[in-house]
């Protein structure tokens, strides 16, 4: 993989995490593919199962996106951290692992906290006009999430 | 007019029924005394059967009373309980939340259990204890266990408990039609929120909040039928809702769900809430279990579990993980929204935060929008505690202005 190509990679991972973070849903969606598929998912040692806690294609995310304005949500800003450790190159796409760190900063007097952690395994098509996510699982190693949250990491 | 001091202080103008003091929610005392009073006698709900699908499976619970347990499936298929604790040095005896353990073997010291109980191994046992300890005397403690309504694998602390069943007091007829089925756990987590047990409970036990959803006043409030619904109390605190027929397909991305549940009318959804503070809730294609474990009277950890049948297919298993998520999952649009709430109230209840009272006082036939829910909750608190809830010092500031409805 080409270097330039490899920069692209990590610039898309990162610019979907500024476009959550900013609520900026139309800049998140024109990163994605027509084809794009958003999972979160984790592994519960409890009841030792795989778990789905989220999963949509584009159009559910569209949806979701134009629903969570009617909704009574948490107004604490959630700040993504990605680290891009890997970029497989497959067929005209490639497979990514990014490490994830989500912080939360309450808005009454700006503390912050870790509010979860697990990686991004993503799969990039390479269109173009550059690369956009085709498919993106969301993997959790936290599972205790307080009293949760609307948008997706 | 805004209150005076005075006049924030005043009990509410209704019934004693009708409200109780805040600091049934905040006061430390009667937290403690709650967890004696209320928990320990309490059948209380440890796990599924299905999280123990193999012989020698366990689970840890935490009781909400407070002491750890593990529930394992003995040689014999029966489900047993014990206090996860040693006898010897009050060790941890198993560490992870589930497992096969044929052996409970205390890493302290390697004292070892079986299935049911029974120490089967005290290392050098003879050279230390000779003859005035056995092995027969070093038993773990049991608790009473049974499988019950729906596979749920339900724990009480006290020897001289009532039956399950009548604990119930005929609470769950209403929901034991539809759980014929066997079903399976495909969803658990957990929620820990700065909120007293008992408002979490208190949200499962009125829908006037429905206010807060977007989701349940646009596909059942907006609805007929809506307002019919029922509460109906039940010895011992516990109370169920009546059904209606959800339009799923009002909500914008959101269509009449494909999975029904066996028995179960279209779009139908009945809960049942038990004191003092679990909740079965069958909503169309998902049944959805709360346990509430508090840490303290203003931190509760509550327990959430998503139930499938056994016999789905992967498609079926797949519709209700979606109908599960879409409203129920950690990114759910109403548990969110639930949460928030109450983590709303725990903020505005804590100590010194000089919050007097909670009212509880609509009447509206005993429909969804009655608070009888909660006043049915509080009358069997007020008895198991001695306690009135609108008093619970007996300071005498609260009587009643007129005579209870």
């Amino acid at each position: 993989m080409k270097t330039e190509q490899r920069q692209a990679v990590e610039e898309l991972v990162y610019r979907s995490c500024l476009a959550l973070d900013a609520k900026d849903y139309k800049a998140f969606l024109a990163l994605c593919d027509e084809d794009f598929r958003y999972t979160i998912s984790t592994y519960s040692p409890e009841i030792r199962k795989e778990m789905v806690w989220l999963d949509h294609d584009r159009k559910g995310m569209e949806t979701l996106f134009t629903n969570l304005p009617r909704h009574n949500s948490d107004h604490s800003p959630l700040t993504r951290h990605a680290t891009v450790y890997t970029v497989e190159e497959k067929g005209a796409g490639a497979e990514v692992v990014s490490a994830l760190q989500v912080f939360k900063t309450d808005l009454d007097g700006g503390a912050t906290e870790l509010f979860a952690v697990g990686r991004f395994y993503d799969t990039v098509k390479f269109n173009g006009a550059g690369p956009k996510l085709a498919r993106r699982v969301v993997r959790l190693d936290t599972r205790l999430l307080g009293y949760g949250y609307h948008i997706p990491f | 007019m805004a209150k005076t001091a005075a006049e924030w202080n005043a009990p509410p103008k209704f019934p004693a029924s009708h409200y109780v003091d805040s600091r049934v929610y905040t006061d430390n005392a009667l937290f403690e005394e709650e967890k004696e009073k209320i928990f320990r006698p309490s059948w209380i709900i440890a796990c599924h059967e299905s999280e123990l699908p193999a012989t020698y499976d366990y689970r840890l619970f935490t009781h909400p009373a407070g002491v750890p347990l593990i529930v394992i499936r003995g040689d014999d298929s029966k489900v047993r309980a014990f206090y996860n604790i040693c006898p010897h040095r009050g060790n941890t005896i198993l560490y992870d939340p589930s497992g096969n353990a044929k052996r409970m073997t205390c890493i302290f010291h390697q004292w070892s259990f079986d299935v049911r109980g029974n120490c089967v191994d005290i290392s050098r046992g003879e050279q230390g204890y000779q003859e005035r300890f056995r092995k027969e005397d070093a038993a773990l403690r049991e608790v009473k266990c049974e499988v019950a309504f729906g596979g749920f694998v339900w724990v009480n602390l006290t020897d001289d408990c009532v039956s399950l069943r009548d604990f119930m007091g005929g609470a769950m007829e209403i929901l034991e039609p539809y759980m014929v089925q066997p079903m399976e756990v495909f969803h658990y987590h957990k929620a820990r929120v700065r909120t007293n047990f008992k408002l979490w409970h208190d949200t499962n036990s009125e829908f006037y909040h429905d206010y807060l959803h977007y989701f349940n006043r646009i596909t059942g409030m907006m609805q007929p039928g809506y307002f019919d619904r029922k509460y109906t109390g039940f010895p011992n605190g516990h109370a169920t809702v009546g059904s209606m027929q959800i339009q799923y397909d009002k909500y914008e991305g959101s269509k009449e769900r494909a999975v029904g549940w066996p028995g179960l009318a279209r779009g139908g959804w009945y809960m049942v809430d038990l004191f003092p503070g679990m909740t079965y809730n069958l909503r169309t294609s998902v049944m959805r279990i709360d346990v509430s474990i508090p840490l303290g009277p203003n931190e509760v950890l509550i327990e959430f579990r998503g139930m499938g049948l056994k016999s789905d297919t992967a498609e079926e298993r797949r519709q209700r993980v979606f109908d599960h998520n879409m409203i129920w999952g950690p990114f759910g649009r109403n548990l969110h929204e639930d949460l928030l709430g109450v983590h709303g109230q725990g903020r505005a209840m804590r100590r010194g935060t000089d919050s007097r009272w909670v009212i509880q006082g609509r009447e509206e036939n005993n429909t969804i929008h009655d608070e009888v829910g909660m006043r049915h909750y509080y009358a069997e608190w007020s008895r198991r505690m001695g306690r009135p809830a609108y008093d619970p010092y007996r300071e005498g500031k609260a009587e009643p202005v007129r005579a209870a409805a």
